[in-house]
């Protein structure tokens, strides 16, 4: 049966998942909002297995004791959560989002705002660490100014709460590692050779607004208003149940009626809040502010 | 013109000119499969199933795939069928054996992308039946499986319109039911109604196939339409639409199968759309490797 046993062999490397493993999946689920699919599974198992070592544990089975019933999970959690969450970005970090935005969502928003007779765009990215994700999204809209946005014109406002990557942002030099997702077309339009690095265009510099915000603040998140887009991805992770339910408040606030927010693949707000549609866009999703038509 | 291509449609699948009989390992298994579970005899499974050598190594390959729960390596088809259950090795010797209704000469249309469609549906319906505490997971799976038969008979009596009806959809970002509807006259639906009333599948997955573009016109089983109607969506939105990107936002509780749906399973208000639909990216890959592994044309 030489059939069957070329059949084992093929199927040796992609076991089921441990279901210790299942479980701390779906703690973080429960606690930080962002779900590791089968095939994001690998990655959340090196980011255990770091922390196995540095503990002394061996099994998966122990560890998620260690995030569940021992003295020491509350510590634990952050110490796995800062491991998931390695403040890490990148230019076009979710393709499938940024086509979202320009051919579905910038549309139906043009359509919306030209009721309120205003030709003007604001959009904020918040958390925008050193600024990949914010010129990213001007590019895009620069992209459009010949078409799409034709007579129009936007902002950026791009926040974070760490002052050293706003100055890299600001400063606008990329290494290749942040750069690697970079379309060409892109790369050669909008940024300049810089050593072995990329210097980020004046003109889109222009146009993005960098500052630094605590979300948590909540005196000065009064003032985030008028906006058509909020781009939150990859940084609720890091906010506890109560203050992440805070801060989608405020984006809501935040939003024009017609206003989308956007989380970073494989986040959710389920439980967080029922304000927001969640809304399905060929493989990403995004939760707008507009009531339901049933 | 595409009154033309409907009417020669029908005319064939009247006479079921140029249709692939059912594999001769399918009828006694669909039929076998439909009684109750307790009828059911291990020794009877393990013998449909080895008769066959070429779907006995193919259902392994299946049951192997952590898509259907396994962790060790089952080396025969018993082993199989110990460690899935019954149900579960329903799934896995149905979706094998219907593999093989697909034509070989693809007409530059890659048929792959309609068995990872089909197979994904499949898996995504018997999930979020589950997830829904919806009453018959496993038909769920079938009615999965089955939903877009018609597109399998439209490979086979119409390849040149259909797959240029595929390549319009690919470059519109549009719908493909809505496609063929435009060029061919006929959608797959209405297509894949007659063609699994031909082949006398059961009343259920009959209805699916003829209203799951359209979840509101069906009528004896309308919760079970809406559940692969959605389902259907779930998988085109993430990347398991027949090698199209449909452009278009959707709003799943908008959507008629929602309301259907809804009136059957109160459960479904609570039910974790994000969850489920990052779950379903995460098994996508395997349904890729899976399809390619087992493909095999006639
Ligand atoms: C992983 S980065 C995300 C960068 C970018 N949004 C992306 O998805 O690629 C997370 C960022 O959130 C910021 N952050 C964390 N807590 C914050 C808070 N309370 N207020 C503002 N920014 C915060 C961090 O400084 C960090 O730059
Ligand atoms: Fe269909
Ligand atoms: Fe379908």
């Amino acid at each position: 049966m030489t059939v069957l046993s070329a059949t084992s062999r093929a199927v040796e490397s992609f076991a089921a998942p441990d279901p210790f493993m299942v479980r701390i999946r779906d703690l973080i689920y429960q606690v930080a909002g962002i779900f590791h699919a089968d095939n994001k599974l690998r990655a959340l198992e090196e980011r255990c297995m770091r922390r196995m070592q540095v503990l002394a544990i061996k099994t998966y089975r122990d560890y998620y004791d260690c995030l569940t019933v021992k003295s020491i999970r509350q510590a634990e959690l952050v110490a796995l959560l800062n491991e998931i969450t390695i403040g890490e970005t990148c230019f076009f970090r979710n393709q499938p989002q940024i086509d979202g935005i320009r051919n579905i969502v910038l549309p139906k928003i043009l359509e919306q705002r030209a009721k309120l007779s205003l030709r003007h765009l604001r959009i904020w990215s918040a958390g925008c660490s050193t600024g990949e994700e914010p010129y990213t999204l001007c590019m895009i809209m620069l992209e459009e100014t010949a078409t799409r946005l034709k007579g129009w014109t936007f902002e950026i406002l791009a926040t974070d709460l760490n002052e050293r990557s706003l100055n890299h942002a600001k400063n606008g030099v990329y290494n290749a590692y942040s750069t690697r997702n970079l379309p060409a077309l892109f790369r050669e339009k909008y940024f300049a050779a810089n050593g072995n690095d990329l210097q980020i265009d004046r003109n889109v510099k222009n146009y993005v607004n960098f500052s630094r915000l605590n979300l948590t603040d909540e005196t000065k998140m009064l003032f985030m208003k008028g906006l058509d887009m909020i781009l939150c991805c990859n940084v609720l992770i890091y906010f506890d149940g109560a203050s992440k339910k805070r801060v989608i408040q405020h984006f809501y606030n935040g939003l024009l009626p017609h206003g989308y927010l956007f989380l970073g693949h494989s986040e959710s707000l389920y439980g967080v809040s029922e304000d927001f549609r969640l809304v399905h866009m060929p493989s990403s999703t995004a939760y707008v502010k507009g009531k339901r038509n049933v | 013109m595409s009154q033309q291509v409907r009417d020669t449609i029908l005319r064939k699948l009247d006479t079921f000119q140029e249709m692939p009989t059912l594999p001769v390992s399918l009828v006694p298994l669909l039929r076998y499969m439909e009684k109750p579970m307790e009828q059911m005899e291990l020794q009877q499974i393990v013998d449909l199933v080895s008769k066959d050598k070429a779907l006995a190594a193919q259902c392994l390959h299946m049951a192997n795939s952590p898509l259907f729960g396994r962790r060790q390596a089952a080396q025969t088809i018993r082993d199989a069928v110990v460690a899935l259950g019954f149900q579960r090795m329903r799934d896995v010797v149905v979706s094998c054996s219907v593999l093989s209704l697909s034509p070989s000469d693809n007409h530059g249309v890659d048929p792959t992308v309609f068995w990872e469609h089909s197979l994904g549906c499949a898996l995504v319906c018997r999930q979020f039946a589950s997830g829904i505490g919806f009453e018959d997971p496993g038909k769920a799976y079938l009615c999965g499986l089955l939903h877009d038969i018609g597109i399998i008979a439209h490979l086979w009596i119409a390849p040149r319109e259909f797959c240029s009806a595929v390549e319009h959809a690919r470059k519109d970002g549009s719908p493909l039911h809505e496609m063929e509807l435009n060029s061919m006259g006929i959608h797959h639906a209405e297509t894949g109604k007659l063609v699994s009333a031909r082949w006398k599948f059961s009343d259920d997955v009959i209805e699916v196939a003829a209203c799951h573009h359209d979840p509101s016109s069906a009528s004896a089983h309308r919760s079970l339409v809406a559940l692969v109607s959605l389902s259907d969506m779930l998988c085109r939105m993430s990347g398991l639409g027949h090698g199209i990107t449909e452009s278009r936002q959707i709003d799943l509780l908008e959507e008629p199968g929602f309301a259907l749906l809804s009136q059957e399973c109160p459960n479904l208000k609570n039910f974790d759309w994000a969850k489920f639909t990052f779950q379903l990216e995460g098994y996508m890959e395997e349904v890729h490797r899976l399809v390619s592994l087992l493909y095999r044309p006639q």
